[in-house]
């Protein structure tokens, strides 16, 4: 027999046969090693499934209209391509257009889409009821379906006049709400919803400023600029009545335009065409969308008569910021009709939360370590001190201190071995359980995550066990003589 | 020929001199009893002969080699290398089965070798018990295994501290057997005992008193017993 045979037949014997000792610091290599692999597995993990997770709080990436024309449906889809297939999520289409309700004359702001992509690209909507999913059903902002009393199930007769004729017909009523729309930066549409006192003061405003670009135009929408006209009798006129945004002074005066050509016109339903819808859900989002009547882009086409016609598409695309990036220049330089543009509140604050997550990770995997050190350590000196009479006694038979250092070294290492791959296991077990759970989606293993949690643990076991072997060093062989 | 010899040796804690001014001369093959009364410094003189301590004053010449100069590294070679050492306490490493204990001294003195191992727990009785761990072993049969371990690499002095303090009679002499069988073989026993009939087999007893020798005792019967007890052995 070798050395080194009876060597590993010694240490095995005494991790073998003294359990319950080794167990405990070998459970505390596992727990740390379980947990550092785990977190790792999840540090590596996490970007990607926070991306997927970001976008599903919306949209990141917006195209419109880069011209006078208003934006085809096959032109928006063209511009998809520029985007590898496997990275979108979801890409809605939205058309706005002014509805009046016949039985109440009151106008609202109507958008076409396509509801299954709404549900991809704003998973956040909250639908009371179903999405409409057969024709002739609409989804009711909470705010409209407060204002005309209408429930899940109401039918609801939808009529259309085109734009022109509903702003030169149309009456600013107090008391009811009004919509208006008017040409905004770039020939992009911008809509309003209001409502005005006796005096024709406005009382409410909201603006819907999608088209517009929204670090500037789009800042339209936010209330320290809908602020200003409360209290503004109509006309307002900008820059007198109210202060433009700094920056987008077209959209502004679009705004502005809107306001004052808003109206809830009594013209009969026969300037246009008109529908009987099945309200399918009530539509909750805290947001602008409240005060929006959705229905399928077919409806809008059987209402209006247009075809193949869109606003602004949403996209929710799966990808790095600098992805984005590309694919966006991609867009702008390929297509001479479409614009894309970034969302780019939601891709800032993805990255800084991830930069956030990562560094706690770091401080969570070296608290744990530090604590699995201190319990190996102090175990491992409950050990020495529980075999001072094995290792005088191994002195007393010839053994040199480097002999004890190895041996006890070797325990050391073996525990970290076993530790490392069990906890390294059970770890990336755990990151599967928490992704599955967290995220919905599972984790590949990496392939060099149990060969790092393995040196890791020994690393950690072997430095744990110097102190402990310091003091197995310094026993004295004489104690064995000593009759105790 | 001289194997060992104490010349004024003092161990001296504080004020006490646990050895006072020791001489004592052992021949290569002789066997030697060391008796005295409690605390009267026979482990002391064992742990200065086995090197795992050094006197206060004097040289210990262990094969002409004065060990109360080296350093410990140079001890534990020469104790390695030198001697076999038996405990009244039997020491055994309590996870590792019998022969396995055995192989610990081949490990540290050269190669483990299991067959020569299982031949020496033969010799002390113990062959069928070999994979025991201790605590499925008497008292006796853990001596002995002790025994079986101290002369497993064939040491040139063994050394022990009360081997029979704990044993019955039967095991005792077994272990005196044994003890015989070695200096038969040439092998220099060194044996602290408290037993008068353990200190009888020897040659020569020498008494420690307050940590001096009191006087020492030469066995005249010694060519006799040894004559018998070969005779005993045939027999
Ligand atoms: N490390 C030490 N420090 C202080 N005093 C010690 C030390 N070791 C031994 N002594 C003292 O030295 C004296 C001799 O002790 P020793 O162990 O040699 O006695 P002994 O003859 O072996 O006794 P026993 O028969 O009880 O084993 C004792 O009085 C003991 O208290
Ligand atoms: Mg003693």
């Amino acid at each position: 027999m070798t050395k080194r045979k009876m060597f590993l037949r010694m240490i095995t014997a005494s991790l073998l046969r003294r359990r319950s000792r080794m167990l405990v610091a070998l459970l505390s290599i596992a727990i740390g090693a379980a947990i550092l692999s785990g977190l790792v597995t999840i540090y590596y993990d996490v970007p990607r499934q926070m991306g997927a997770q970001f976008r599903n709080y919306g949209a990141n990436m917006l195209l419109a209209s880069s011209g006078e024309e208003r934006m085809r449906m096959a032109a928006a889809q063209a511009a998809l391509e520029s985007i590898p297939e496997d990275k979108i999520l979801g890409a809605t289409p939205y058309r706005y257009v002014t509805v009046q309700m016949t039985r109440n004359q009151l106008s609202f702001v109507t958008a076409g889409t396509d509801f299954s992509q709404v549900q991809l690209t704003s998973p956040y909507f909250v639908v009371e009821g179903a999405y409409p999913s057969g024709s002739r059903q609409i989804l009711l902002g909470k705010e409209v379906a407060e204002t005309i009393g209408a429930k899940v199930n109401s039918v609801i007769e939808l009529s259309y006049r085109p734009a022109e004729t509903a702003s030169a017909g149309s009456e600013i009523i107090p008391g009811v709400l009004l919509t208006g729309s008017a040409v905004g930066f770039n020939n992009n549409p911008v809509y309003v919803t209001l409502r005005v006192d006796e005096d024709l003061r406005i009382t409410e405003l909201t603006v819907n400023a999608d088209t517009q670009t929204p670090e500037y135009g789009g800042q339209c929408a936010e209330p320290f600029f809908t602020q200003r006209f409360i209290g503004k009798q109509i006309p307002v006129t900008l820059n007198e009545d109210v202060d433009a945004v700094t920056g987008a002074t077209m959209t502004s005066q679009a705004v502005t335009d809107a306001i004052n050509h808003s109206g809830a016109a009594e013209t009969p339903a026969a300037a246009g065409s008109s529908l009987n819808m099945t309200v399918a859900g009530i539509l909750d989002t805290g947001g602008k969308e409240e005060s929006y009547i959705f229905m399928s882009q077919e409806d809008l086409t059987a209402l209006t008569g247009e075809q193949d016609q869109i606003d602004v598409m949403e996209l929710s695309v799966s990808a790095s910021s600098d992805e984005l990036a590309e694919y966006i220049d991609a867009i702008n330089g390929n297509q001479k009709d479409v614009t894309a543009r970034l969302v780019k509140r939601i891709t800032n604050s993805e990255t800084a939360v991830l930069s956030k997550l990562q560094s706690l990770v770091f401080l969570v995997t070296a608290v744990v370590l530090v604590l699995t050190m201190i319990c190996v350590s102090t175990t491992m000196m409950a050990v020495v001190t529980e075999r001072r009479k094995e290792i005088g006694l191994r002195k007393a038979l010839g053994a040199s201190d480097s002999s004890i250092r190895t041996e006890f070294l070797g325990e050391g290492m073996f525990l970290g071995l076993l530790g490392g791959l069990l906890g390294g296991l059970l770890g990336f077990g755990f990151a599967q359980i928490v992704s599955v759970n967290v995220f919905g989606s599972s984790i590949q293993l990496q392939p060099l995550l149990l060969p790092v949690a393995i040196i890791v643990s020994m690393a950690i076991a072997a430095l744990s066990c110097l102190l402990p072997i310091k003091r197995a060093v310094a026993i004295d062989p004489a104690l064995v003589l000593k009759g105790e | 020929m001289s194997l060992l010899e104490l010349k004024n040796i003092s161990k001296i804690y504080g004020e006490l001199k646990a050895l006072d001014n020791v001489n004592i001369h052992v021949d290569q093959g002789e066997w030697v009893a060391i008796m005295g009364p409690s605390g009267s410094g026979k482990s002391t003189m064992m742990n200065i002969i086995g090197c795992m301590d050094k006197p206060t004053l004097g040289e210990v010449l262990l094969d002409g080699v004065d060990i109360a100069k080296e350093s410990s590294k140079k001890l534990t070679d020469i104790r390695r290398d030198k001697i076999g050492l038996i405990f009244q306490q039997f020491h055994m490493v309590n996870y590792l089965t019998a022969v396995e204990n055995v192989m610990v001294s081949q490990y540290y003195h050269s190669m483990p070798d299991e067959k020569e191992a299982l031949d020496a727990l033969g010799r002390v009785g113990l062959r069928e018990r070999a994979h025991h761990l201790p605590s499925q072993l008497s008292g006796g049969e853990q001596q002995r295994v002790c025994v079986a371990r101290a002369l497993i690499n064939h040491p040139e002095l063994i050394l022990a501290d009360e081997p029979t303090g704990n044993l019955d009679e039967a095991n005792e002499n077994i272990v005196l057997d044994l003890f015989a069988q070695l200096h038969a073989e040439g092998t220099t026993l060194i044996v602290v005992t408290h037993d008068p009939e353990v200190a009888d087999a020897a040659q020569r007893t020498i008494v420690l008193e307050h940590g001096k020798v009191a006087r020492e005792v030469i066995n005249e019967n010694f060519e006799a017993q040894q004559k018998e007890w070969l005779a005993r052995l045939k027999g």
